[in-house]
């Protein structure tokens, strides 16, 4: 299928606790991310939108079904390949943020290409990266030293370092104030708007209204996919005043 | 990943937990600064032991009369009667060409100083030059010439910082001096030279001395007339001084009329086998040294593992962080490695400075000022080599934990 970043068909996940109890996690889920596209899933705890979370992200490797990211088949990959994988294609954005405390923004920026990818001008493009989410004035600036909004725009801009195939968030809103959160899907909404493919996993409808798409999980299965008419906008809701967002 | 960035995440790490990086490299540095330590003290000893063996001239062959058990000799105020001067002297016809000199020396006798019959070919067999005058010649001995050499000691002892040579000294015979409360002669003898500053040998100086010729001491000292109490042959080198040995041991055994080896009434000892001996003692020394040290060495290697396991522990997150954005294991091995690797081989470089620095504090301490304490650079490399192999084998273990950990429960961790 041309255009698609993601191809999952069939995926299936099972999880063993202990001895005796299992978890079918995932139990075949079809679905197709196209280029461009800014996608939610939501569903609530125990649908199997984290396990899905981490099959797309190729942090966990599916038991059944083919995964092809942006062209590769990465079901049977080493952990190595896995890692250039997620080196090359895939930005992750976290709800904790996840800069590393000793590292101060830029250096935090520069991370994925100190594993790969073109290491020249390693830090022009942090810079870059940074200047695009609004924080061309703090690149010296530790984590601690910066407010929650801050420092998820940081772990954006180290989730654009590389330029990946897709954007994964995962619920990127859950740990920042309504402002914050504003704040952060307008940089996603203004990214996915010169092309970038951002998937946002989140619980929350407020979030989720802000994507043109929406995937509902229950059961480890996509119980709903559907289209959203008309996104909100967040730079909107910020001009509008703060806390509209939610 | 490049090494650089492994060796900046590294030592940013420990940059960050300073006074826990200090501590463990303390381990180290104490481990290493004990063997370079021990190591130069054994290395000293050893070569202090040689330097004085050799002070008393290389090449040695010495032999010396053997009491046999058998004879009912040993025991105090027994002297040896069968080394004499006509066994040098055929030793010295017999080898001639190819021994560097041959000496003999007679009983000492002590008053306030040592007073030895040697022959005239004392100062090539020891290596001691004189630092004025001449030393006694072959007349002289056949004329029991009562003349004289000093040791500087003695002769500045005896006459200041005037000139010795050509003065008088007396010395008092020995036989008959006590006997039947006659009145001990006294001796005049010229001072002909005297010899250059040697220093001191297991603690006696030898610088204090007079030597006269052999047969004058014999003579007019002592009374025991060809009886030597040592012959000293002087092999013209290292490599021919096993051929020297036997050579002797073969004109004496034939001179003395015996024909089994083991019942020989001398022994022919050789310099080598000696410095050998006495080698082994110090090498034994030095590697029991050694070994302490590499014992606290092993016990700053536990402590590294220790607190890499801890730091591995602490920062699985960020293993978690650096695997999500595309670190492979080797990239986490690595980094880990290194930074085991950087507090061994820093807390190595420390390690020697600290023991550099005990051995130049233990050479001011007088007693041990005699003691020349050796760092070498073989302990260095050693040294630093083995702390970087502590680092990588005891940093390998928390390195593979940390690389193989699993991206999503690294995340997760709180």
């Amino acid at each position: 299928m041309n255009g698609s970043v993601v191809q999952l068909r069939g995926i299936a996940k099972t999880y063993h606790i202990g001895r005796d109890i299992t978890v079918n996690a995932l139990r075949g889920v079809d679905l197709d991310v196209r280029a461009g596209e800014f996608l939610a899933i939501m569903g609530p705890s125990g649908s199997g939108k984290s396990t899905l979370m981490n099959v797309l992200g190729c942090l966990d490797v599916a038991d059944a079904g083919t995964y092809v990211l942006a062209g590769e088949n990465v079901g049977k990959l080493s952990d190595d390949q896995l890692a250039a994988i997620r080196n090359k294609h895939v930005g992750f954005v976290f709800q904790t943020f996840n800069l590393l405390s000793r590292l101060n923004a830029i250096e935090n920026v520069e991370l994925p290409l100190i594993y790969g990818g073109d290491r020249r001008a390693r830090r022009q493009r942090a810079l870059a990266a940074l200047e695009q989410v609004g924080l061309g004035d703090r690149i010296h600036h530790r984590p601690s030293e910066l407010s929650g909004g801050q420092q998820q725009r940081v772990a954006i801009a180290r989730a654009l370092l590389n330029d990946p195939s897709m954007i994964l968030a995962d619920e990127p809103t859950g740990n920042l104030d309504s402002r914050s959160s504003a704040e952060i899907l307008a940089i996603f909404q203004r990214l996915n708007e010169t092309g970038k493919t951002v998937v946002m996993v989140t619980h929350e409808p407020d979030v989720a209204a802000h994507c043109k798409r929406i995937v509902r999980m229950r059961d480890g299965i996509v119980a709903r996919d559907e289209l959203v008419p008309h996104p909100r906008r967040a730079e909107d809701e910020i001009a509008a005043g703060i806390g509209a967002a939610k | 990943m490049k090494l650089y960035d492994s060796f900046r995440s590294a030592l940013q790490s420990l940059v960050v937990n300073k006074l826990r990086s200090a501590l463990t490299m303390l381990g180290v540095i104490i481990g290493v600064a004990a063997v370079i330590a021990m190591v130069s003290v054994g290395n000293g000893a050893s070569a202090s032991v040689q330097a004085t063996i050799l002070n008393l001239g290389s090449n040695l062959v010495t032999v010396q009369p053997q009491f046999g058990n058998d004879q009912g000799l040993k025991g105090a105020g027994t002297q040896a009667q069968n080394l004499t001067l006509d066994d040098m002297r055929s030793i010295q016809n017999q080898l001639g060409a190819s021994i560097a000199a041959t000496e003999a020396t007679a009983a000492g006798q002590n008053w306030n100083t040592q007073v030895t019959g040697v022959t005239e070919d004392y100062p090539t067999v020891r290596d001691w030059k004189l630092d004025s005058g001449e030393f006694f010649t072959t007349s002289d001995l056949n004329l029991n010439a009562q003349v004289a050499i000093l040791g500087t000691t003695t002769a500045q002892n005896l006459f200041g910082d005037g000139d010795a040579v050509g003065q008088t000294i007396q010395l008092r015979q020995v036989f008959g001096g006590d006997r039947g409360g006659g009145r001990a002669r006294i001796l005049n003898f010229r001072v002909v030279g005297v010899l250059t500053t040697k220093g001191s040998t297991f603690g006696f100086s030898r610088d204090d001395q007079i030597l006269v010729p052999l047969t004058t001491a014999q003579h007019v000292l002592t009374g025991r007339l060809n009886i030597v109490n040592a012959i000293v042959i002087k092999a013209t080198s290292s490599d021919t001084m096993d051929a020297t040995t036997s050579d002797v041991n073969n004109i004496l055994l034939q001179r003395h009329n015996i024909s089994d080896p083991a019942s020989a009434d001398f022994t022919v000892t050789n310099q080598n086998d000696t410095l050998a001996a006495l080698s082994s003692v110090t090498g034994t020394f030095t590697l029991l040294l050694g070994a302490i040290g590499g014992i606290s060495l092993l016990v700053g290697g536990i402590g590294i593992m220790n607190i890499m396991l801890v730091s591995v522990n602490e920062r699985t997150r960020e293993i978690g962080i650096r695997k999500a954005v595309g670190a492979r294991r080797g990239d986490i091995l690595t980094q880990f490695l290194i930074e085991a690797v950087a507090l061994t081989g820093l807390g190595g470089v420390l390690g020697i400075l600290l023991g550099w620095a005990i051995t130049e504090v233990v050479h001011r301490i007088p007693q041990a000022a005699n003691l020349p304490l050796l760092v070498t650079s073989g302990t260095v490399i050693i040294a630093v080599g083995v702390s970087v192999v502590i680092g990588i084998v005891f940093g390998l273990y928390p390195a593979m934990r940390a690389a193989r950990l699993h991206p999503i429960e690294a995340l997760r961790y709180e």
